[in-house]
């Protein structure tokens, strides 16, 4: 129990928990604590960077309607994969759904004529459907989930784009719908501070409430209890009782349902259900903005918050060097070095934790 | 396999528990070969045995962790089948196991109250209710003079000896009918594991817990326990009460590999002239 007594009580510091000294250790100290802080001060610097590079373009409600239209589309399937991580696995098929579930919907609406709302809720089933399959594959036939889902990926992809040979469909998207989940650009000519400056941001606010929800259901819930426990440490859990498998194909089930979510939501938009829309670029984005994020790829931490700020990061280095006049193709390179510097990062904090260091 | 009777507290204590016949294998590997024990009301059994032995396997079946190929078990008169750890907890019966099932990543806390968490209502929603968990985790710990740096902090920065004594006070915190403790000393200091012995030896005084203890120190066994069973190979070769046997004898048996009966046999077959040592 490493009591002190009196006499090694001046020493105290060489048992036990070391306090921080340098200033190093003292950030990594923070770090480790607040995981979001980090990625938070990242993703400022970003918008001043580019706030002042585009001579104050950036922080247009234009642009961040923009920037934030894609944070959103990032950012609800990037914290479906932070749960999943937390249990260690992984899900690679979510851009392959997010094409297949609106796809599904907008040709049951077509072909049908069901309402648009009810084919919705039909694709986010089917997103549902993907999940448990994916996790029945893993938990059952002890498949890594990096296998199973790089399989459903190629599998739903093929589905998708053979039904009309690789074409886009429109959508017939109406009002309210559109409103609630559809509208997204704010030209020019609009104001702010009507009721379409509102509208315009509706699918970052849709991610927003989930990650909020998702927070809340991680650390204050049993189900997120069990699901740290479970990537954690999966046989201590299991001999406490946590039901893993079942936590596993749940969180399964929450990344189809999400990317079936943010695909009905980009299809919403542009009105048109493009079998291409996702893809693996979709994926291994959303991947990236949770582990920018500060989420382990080792199981066990991970957060919804920072799976925002990630996907903030990743929608600012795409569209924040376009606007500077770069390359699409160049933003792809920051957003790598990115990806590396924060899983650099990450380890090193583990690490320092793991060793007990801070 | 010489499953004698031998009265344990006292003759006329009920027995709690039986484990009759336990046959287990893992694939090729067999574990255990019809495994009989029996644990009586406010009993501390020793389980003692080379690595290997079936230990662990007969605990985890137990616990509802593992299912037995076959062999039944009786617990308080009933025939149970324990699907699962939750089962076996839900009767009464806590394990602490060899690596403690602490989880790294929560709190000290949380890891006393997971699978059997308190929650309050918010707006309808069922939420942790992490303040209650903490303070009872803390008035707890208290209680059982077990001393950590903060309820709050995560147990990957706990000490082996603090890890255990989380492990030990959550397993007795659900004043379970049957304790079991998969080597609960290993990796205590001598304060420690004389703070956890005096745990156990409260626990069967006072609230008559009856404990399954597997230790590899023979000095604890006979500091606490009541009677020792020895696996070898997956087999009970030796049932006694400890003030039948002795340390020299169970070093004897873990030589050997033999039975008291064995050994004896063995011996006077020899024709050496071994005192039988009782």
């Amino acid at each position: 129990m490493a009591r002190t007594s009196q006499t090694t009580r001046a020493t105290a510091h060489k048992v036990g928990l070391k306090v921080p000294e340098t200033a190093l250790e003292r950030v990594l100290v923070i770090l480790s604590r607040y995981r979001e802080a980090s990625i938070a001060v990242v993703a400022v610097v970003l918008v001043v960077y580019f706030q002042l590079g585009s001579s104050g373009a950036f922080l247009s409600p234009q642009e961040l309607s923009v920037v934030l239209r894609d944070t959103g589309r990032f950012g609800l399937i990037a914290v479906a994969e932070v749960m999943l991580m937390i249990t260690g696995e992984i899900d690679l098929s979510v851009g392959s759904t997010f094409s297949l579930a609106p796809y599904v919907m907008v040709l049951m609406s077509i072909g049908w004529g069901v309402p648009l709302a009810v084919s919705a809720l039909a694709g986010l089933l089917l997103g549902v459907l993907i999940g448990v399959v994916n996790g029945i594959i893993t938990v059952r036939f002890r498949v890594p989930s990096l296998i199973t889902t790089v399989g459903t990926f190629f599998l739903l992809q093929g589905v998708v784009v053979s039904i009309y040979n690789s074409q886009p469909i429109v959508a017939p998207v109406q009002e309210p719908f559109n409103e609630i989940f559809g509208e997204n650009l704010l030209s020019p000519a609009d104001s702010i501070w009507s009721w379409h400056g509102l509208t315009a941001f509706t699918p970052f606010l849709w991610t927003v409430l989930v990650v909020a929800a998702m927070a809340l259901v991680l650390n204050r819930t049993t189900f997120g209890l069990h699901t740290i426990a479970t990537g954690s440490n999966i046989v201590g859990a299991q001999e406490i009782g946590v039901r893993t498998d079942r936590i596993k194909v749940y969180n399964f089930m929450i990344a189809g349902a999400f990317a079936a979510a943010a695909g009905v939501i980009n299809t919403t938009q542009f009105a048109s259900a493009d079998p291409l829309a996702g893809g693996p670029f979709l994926t291994l984005q959303a991947i990236a903005a949770a582990v920018i994020g500060g989420t382990s790829l080792l199981g066990g931490s991970g957060t919804p918050v920072g799976a925002l700020l990630g996907a903030f990061v990743v929608a600012t280095l795409n569209n924040g060097l376009v606007m500077m006049g770069a390359q699409a193709t160049v933003s792809d390179i920051y957003l790598g070095a990115a990806i590396v510097l924060a899983m650099i990062l990450n380890v090193a904090v583990d690490r320092m934790r793991a060793r007990r260091h801070v | 396999m010489n499953h004698k009777d031998i009265p344990a507290v006292n003759p006329n204590t009920p027995v709690i528990l039986e484990m009759n016949h336990i046959n287990k294998s893992f694939g090729a590997v067999t574990a255990l070969v019809d495994v009989s024990i029996k644990l009586r009301q406010g009993e501390v059994l020793a389980l003692v045995g080379d690595n290997g032995a079936g230990k662990s396997t007969l605990i985890k079946i137990l616990s509802g962790f593992h299912h037995p190929d076959s062999g039944t078990i009786i617990y308080q008169g009933k025939e149970v089948h324990f699907g699962s750890p939750r089962d076996a907890r839900a009767h009464g019966i806590e394990t602490v196991y060899q690596d403690l099932a602490l989880i790294d990543d929560l709190s000290v806390y949380h890891n006393m109250f997971l699978g059997r968490e308190y929650h309050k209502r918010i707006l309808g929603l069922k939420l942790l209710d992490n303040a209650k968990m903490r303070d009872l985790a803390q008035t707890y710990l208290n209680t059982l003079g077990i001393e950590i740096p903060s309820v709050n902090s995560t147990v990957d920065l706990l000490s082996g000896g603090q890890r255990q004594s989380i492990a030990v006070a959550r397993s007795i915190y659900s004043s379970p009918t049957i304790l079991v403790l998969d080597e609960p000393l290993a990796a205590l200091g001598v304060r420690e594991g004389a703070h956890v012995l005096g745990l156990i030896q409260n626990l069967r005084r006072q609230r008559g817990v009856s404990i399954i203890l597997i230790v590899h120190n023979y000095n604890q066994v006979f500091e606490v326990c009541d009677r020792i069973n020895f696996l070898h190979s997956g087999e009970i070769v030796l049932d006694a009460s400890t003030s039948e046997t002795s340390e020299e004898e169970l070093i004897r048996i873990v030589k050997s590999g033999l039975g008291r009966q064995a050994i004896a046999a063995a011996a006077a077959e020899i024709g050496t002239v071994t005192k039988p040592d009782i």
